[in-house]
């Protein structure tokens, strides 16, 4: 009987796996939810290859979310697809996992994962390593029981001041308790880096529907993400500042920078890359 | 151990690889990634980040970089607790830091060192050095091997 909370657990089954080199799986995404955004694809990818990282260091250390050199959204997914999920791992050790993936749909490319890095952490300190491990051995066999993701806690960014156009702020409060925090993770719950990533991306399309279009009848559209970089845990109920500005402009791309702030730390940066496309 | 065998025309040639990639993983421009910059101090550099100026260093010039490479060259014969106490490091350890990281101003060199700030010591000259002997231990390995 798998008892482990599977709300925050995006890897149904693995169909292969080589520790520390390759893996492959898939996960379905549930078909009852609104939506499931791109940077959970990503999260997918991510918890894939942090299998195959976890297994070739005997589940001693585990990886958490810290650097993605460039994340292509290539296609939007919908709920009720199952993502085909491949990971390769450029390196792992007992201080970091290094990889790059992609999730198909319908045999479509949905997102690719390039010049990842994770840091690793003392398995012990986050969750149970005999429990992650049986879990693991499921995966592997007949595979996890689909569904466990039940939607994001409500998201709503708190948009502070701003002309159209000028960086935008916004104000979050990370929620004191939500289901995800059961599984991310059991022995200290951490707010996801790709969830965070989700609401970056939210305020990025925000001041991306106020740049002046590309040309008549275009519009500006999220492409990829690049040199994301995780900087601190971000716990139940911490309050952050978002905020997203335009950093270059041209006929044919532009660049939006997102930061995250803790206070007066810096918990998070990437940049988000926009080009045109036309008006449906 | 020191480095008598690294030059500085070494160093100056690699340095610009180097501090593209530094100032690309920073987000800083190239012209403030000075040979003598501390990374932490000066650039304002993060755990995070030295992860990150590892990797882009592996990548753009092909060699392996373990993290911990520093400290452990630094240390080089010492036991670990010969180097370093308590989270503190020793007076030995102080000395084989010093040697090591000779192209760190001696004013940067604070004693009791906590084993933790020992990055705030790093400058991009300290990975310029670290580039040049892993391209020469990998050199050696390669020659090493039989063809």
């Amino acid at each position: 009987m798998d008892d482990h909370d599977r709300s925050f657990s995006f890897v149904d089954r693995v169909t292969s796996v080589q520790p520390g080199v390759l893996i492959r799986g898939h996960y379905a995404i549930p078909p009852g939810l609104d939506v499931f955004p791109a940077s959970l694809v990503a999260e997918a990818v991510g918890q894939l290859a942090a299998w195959a990282a976890m297994a070739a260091v005997q589940f001693r250390v585990r990886p958490v979310a810290g650097i993605a050199g460039r994340i292509d959204l290539l296609t939007p997914v919908r709920p009720g697809q199952t993502l085909e999920l491949a990971a390769d791992l450029e390196s792992v050790d007992e201080e970091t996992a290094a990889y790059g993936g992609t999730a198909l749909a319908d045999g479509v490319p949905v997102i690719r994962l390039q010049d990842c890095v994770g840091p690793m952490v003392p398995m012990a300190d986050f969750d149970d390593p005999q429990a992650v491990q049986e879990r693991f051995q499921r995966l592997c066999g007949p595979g996890a029981a689909p569904g466990g993701f039940g939607g994001l806690p409500a998201l709503a960014l708190d948009r502070r001041g701003g002309e159209a156009g000028q960086p935008l702020h916004a104000t979050f409060q990370v929620p004191v308790s939500d289901p995800l925090f059961a599984d991310h993770f059991p022995r200290r719950p951490v707010f996801p880096g790709s969830v965070l990533m989700h609401m970056n991306l939210l305020l990025a399309a925000e001041l991306a529907a106020e740049i002046p279009p590309p040309r008549p009848g275009a519009r500006w559209a999220l492409r990829s993400v690049s040199e994301v970089k995780l900087r601190a845990f971000i716990a139940p109920g911490d309050a952050l500042e978002l905020e997203a500005h335009l950093s270059s402009r041209s006929v044919h791309s532009a660049t939006l920078a997102v930061e995250t702030r803790k206070g007066k730390q810096v918990v998070s940066g990437a940049r988000v890359l926009l080009a045109p496309e036309d008006e449906p | 151990m020191t480095d008598t065998n690294i030059t500085k025309e070494d160093i100056l040639a690699i340095h610009p690889k180097v501090a593209e990639t530094i100032a690309a993983a920073l987000g800083c421009e190239v012209e403030q990634v000075k040979l003598e910059a501390s990374l932490i101090d000066d650039l304002g550099a993060q755990s995070i980040d030295f992860v990150d100026i590892l990797f882009r260093l592996q990548r753009a010039f092909k060699v392996k970089i373990p993290r911990g490479k520093i400290v452990e060259e630094a240390r080089g014969s010492l036991a670990e607790s010969e180097f370093e106490q308590g989270g503190v490091v020793t007076e030995a350890g102080f000395e084989r830091l010093r040697a090591y990281l000779s192209e760190v101003p001696a004013d940067r060199f604070k004693s009791p060192l906590d084993v933790a700030d020992i990055p705030r010591l790093f400058t991009t000259e300290t990975f310029c050095k670290l580039v040049i002997r892993q391209q020469r231990a990998g050199a050696t390995a390669d020659a090493a091997k039989p063809s």
